[in-house]
């Protein structure tokens, strides 16, 4: 499965609660004034409500991770390690073990 | 060159903190170097590896390969086989299971809520649209193939509802969605209707086709607020794509929603109350029959629905009511979404499939009670339910194996509690939030669990006898027998259950005034240890009501006539000196 390049933010209740809205305005505006082909999209609750805020990235050339407990360090690191490096980052990847109907 | 990622984390839960992670990476990086590998890996620590109590785990991506109990010898032959030759492992090899099956959550954390088209790019309002090609009776059938069952408690099975509904001569006919949840601990709807708003708009639209309605209504309890929005906002959308309004699709179907606030009443989400409610009426039940698919909203015929029920819709149409009905046990099909909370390592929402153990979801989906405590019980089904106890909890989940426990599966709450939890102070709170909540309308209900209360607060306060365990046994039967509706006939079920599993606690508390798990206050003494203490005097200057009395050369002691429990004392104790009985 090709990557969408696109990175989701989780912004229910849970995900706001827990600072959801400044990780996302972050990687909103950086990516958008690094021009990167990448969309950011704000999404429902994954379920995982115990490890927001969540970020999930699906870039082509590296694995579809989650990454949980989100801060602005992390969202850093996933704009210039993740994105453009391409290396995961350690201590923060939240394994989601579901099958989604299509 | 395709790179190789490798997740690996130490699982026990028992020791969460991440040195025994590192080490083990630290092993693993160390023989990764000593062979020459030809192509790129990547070694990742990984916070949340997908399972819990397997030792240590690793996960090799893409192929995703998982190896668990890991020692230091496995790993050259980890690099040998696998990563080499990319043979499996069979000895190490963990075959994983599909824990969680997702239908209703399907496009929740996946799509913009805020965006229909990320909805219809998802095969959204294919069920509708496949609906209206069909007639009426052919989206009944198809439901009463799936078997599927109302979601906000009761089990009733959908078909039926809509069926009656649809049978009945009106002009005009209502679809509401009972989105009032207000079990304590319980979010699946309004993380359903914040994640993915347009699935539960599609059942409702479906409903209205179905049973010859033209308008519907959301009775979302006011206190949420982001759901509401994304629900206005996603009405609109709806509208300005010709999914709701008049001549839905180029048909000759007319629908239209609005979304009505309740204003927090806990009874109102029993159905004849939110309808009454909907009229403008004070929020109070009424005998039934009639049933509202007969006589609902301003008399006509109404089919009213939980939130979940509805977003099951849209996916029983458009994959078929046998496709669904794969999914869970005979007596319950499908899946259900739990928001498990309380004393868990993991709280989250979470949806299996009808059948899963509640041992599975405690322990294999949210990793264990924290802190790695032993469990007393399960709570399921909010104030309306019951706890399940620990040598229960093999126990598939499904509408009667839980009814047969005595707890019931109610909308979806599931509260873990540990040992430190007084089930007795449990079944109090859950009875005193039915006692605010009565509306006052039936007096088993207004004055029976009133007096419940009364005799449970005695409890906690040593002032209890054996009879009132008798008494609290009578009442509960008066109550559930008589009550007008579902809160007042389901309120004593936490203390009935608690009492069935659990007397011994009661008798504790009645006999030996003593609370083990060292709850109820009014039954607990502290004492400073003598020979254990070191006179650092942190409880003295810790104590909020002034009864540690002593110096740092004569040593401590609490004052119990002033002393009013709070145990701060204990919590500054830093060489647990201070006993609680």
């Amino acid at each position: 499965m090709s990557a969408t390049n696109t990175i989701k933010v989780g912004m229910s209740t849970c995900g706001l609660g827990a600072g959801a809205q400044e990780i996302y305005d972050y990687l909103k505006t950086e990516v958008e004034q690094k021009k990167l082909p990448i969309t950011v999209k704000k999404v429902g609750c994954l379920g995982m409500c115990f490890a927001e805020p969540l970020v999930e990235v699906d870039v082509t050339g590296t694995p579809h991770v989650l990454y949980g407990k989100v801060d602005l360090t992390i969202a850093k690191k996933i704009l210039n390690t993740h994105i453009r490096d391409k290396r995961l980052i350690h201590d923060h990847i939240y394994y989601s073990d579901m099958e989604a109907e299509e | 060159m395709k790179t190789t990622t490798i997740l690996i984390q130490n699982t026990d839960t028992k020791h969460p903190d991440d040195s025994a992670t590192q080490d083990f990476y630290q092993q693993f990086i160390d023989l990764l170097t000593q062979s020459s590998l030809d192509f790129p890996i990547e070694v990742i620590r990984s916070k949340d590896i997908g399972l819990y109590d397997h030792g240590n785990v690793i996960r090799i991506l893409p192929e995703n390969i998982v190896y668990t109990n890991l020692k230091v010898d496995d790993i050259k032959r980890i690099i040998s086989a696998t990563l080499k030759q990319g043979r499996i492992l069979t000895d190490l090899h963990y075959k994983a299971q599909i824990k969680q099956h997702r239908i209703v959550l399907r496009n929740c954390g996946k799509i913009n809520p805020e965006d229909i088209n990320d909805y219809l790019e998802n095969k959204g309002y294919n069920g509708l649209i496949k609906a209206l090609k069909g007639k009426p009776e052919d989206i009944i059938e198809e439901l009463k193939i799936s078997k599927l069952r109302g979601r906000g408690g009761g089990g009733f099975p959908t078909w039926q509802k809509w069926s009656f509904a649809k049978s009945q001569q009106a002009d005009q006919k209502y679809v509401i969605c009972n989105a009032d949840e207000g079990d304590p601990g319980a979010y699946m709807d309004r993380s359903l209707l914040e994640g993915d708003p347009h699935s539960v708009i599609e059942g409702m639209i479906i409903a209205g086709y179905a049973i010859g309605a033209s308008q519907g209504y959301l009775y979302v309890r006011a206190e949420y607020p982001l759901a509401i929005k994304r629900l206005q906002n996603a009405i609109q959308q709806a509208t300005q794509q010709g999914f709701l309004g008049e001549n839905i699709q180029g048909t000759t179907f007319c629908f239209n929603l609005e979304v009505r606030l309740g204003a927090g009443a806990f009874v109102c989400g029993e159905e004849t109350a939110l309808i009454a409610s909907l009229e403008g009426k004070r929020g109070t039940p009424r005998p039934r029959p009639p049933y509202p698919s007969v006589s609902g909203l301003w008399g006509k015929p109404t089919v009213i629905n939980n939130v979940e029920t509805l977003a099951n819709i849209p996916y029983i149409i458009s994959k078929g009511g046998k496709n669904y009905a794969k999914y869970g046990t005979s007596d319950t099909t499908g899946t259900k979404v739990f928001a498990v909370t309380g004393k868990i390592a993991n709280s989250g929402l979470v949806e299996v499939p009808m059948g899963t153990t509640l041992r599975q979801i405690v322990y294999d989906i949210c990793g264990g009670v924290e802190h790695g405590i032993p469990i007393k019980a399960v709570q399921t089904g909010g104030p309306s339910g019951g706890v399940i106890p620990e040598d229960y909890l093999d126990t598939p989940v499904e509408f009667g194996s839980l009814q047969n426990l005595g707890s019931i599966m109610g909308s979806g709450g599931l509260i873990v509690i540990d040992q430190n939890d007084c089930v007795v102070d449990l079944a109090k709170f859950y009875l005193q939030f039915c006692v605010d909540e009565s509306c006052g309308k039936c007096a088993p209900c207004r004055l029976g669990g009133y007096q419940m209360l009364q005799i449970l607060e005695k409890i906690t306060k040593a002032q209890g006898t054996t009879e009132d365990l008798e008494k609290l046994a009578s009442i509960s039967k008066a109550m559930s027998r008589a009550s007008l509706c579902g809160l007042g006939q389901s309120a004593p079920n936490p203390v009935v259950s608690t009492l069935k599993y659990f007397k011994q606690e009661y008798l504790e508390h009645i006999n030996n005034h003593s609370c083990p798990a060292g709850i109820c206050k009014e039954l607990l003494t502290y004492t400073i240890i003598q020979n254990a203490c070191r006179k650092c005097g942190l409880c003295q200057k810790n104590c909020p009501a002034d009864a540690i009395i002593g110096d740092r050369e004569k040593g401590y002691h609490i004052v119990q006539e002033k002393c009013i429990k709070c145990g701060q004392c204990m919590e500054a104790c830093k060489f647990d000196s201070i006993r609680r009985d």
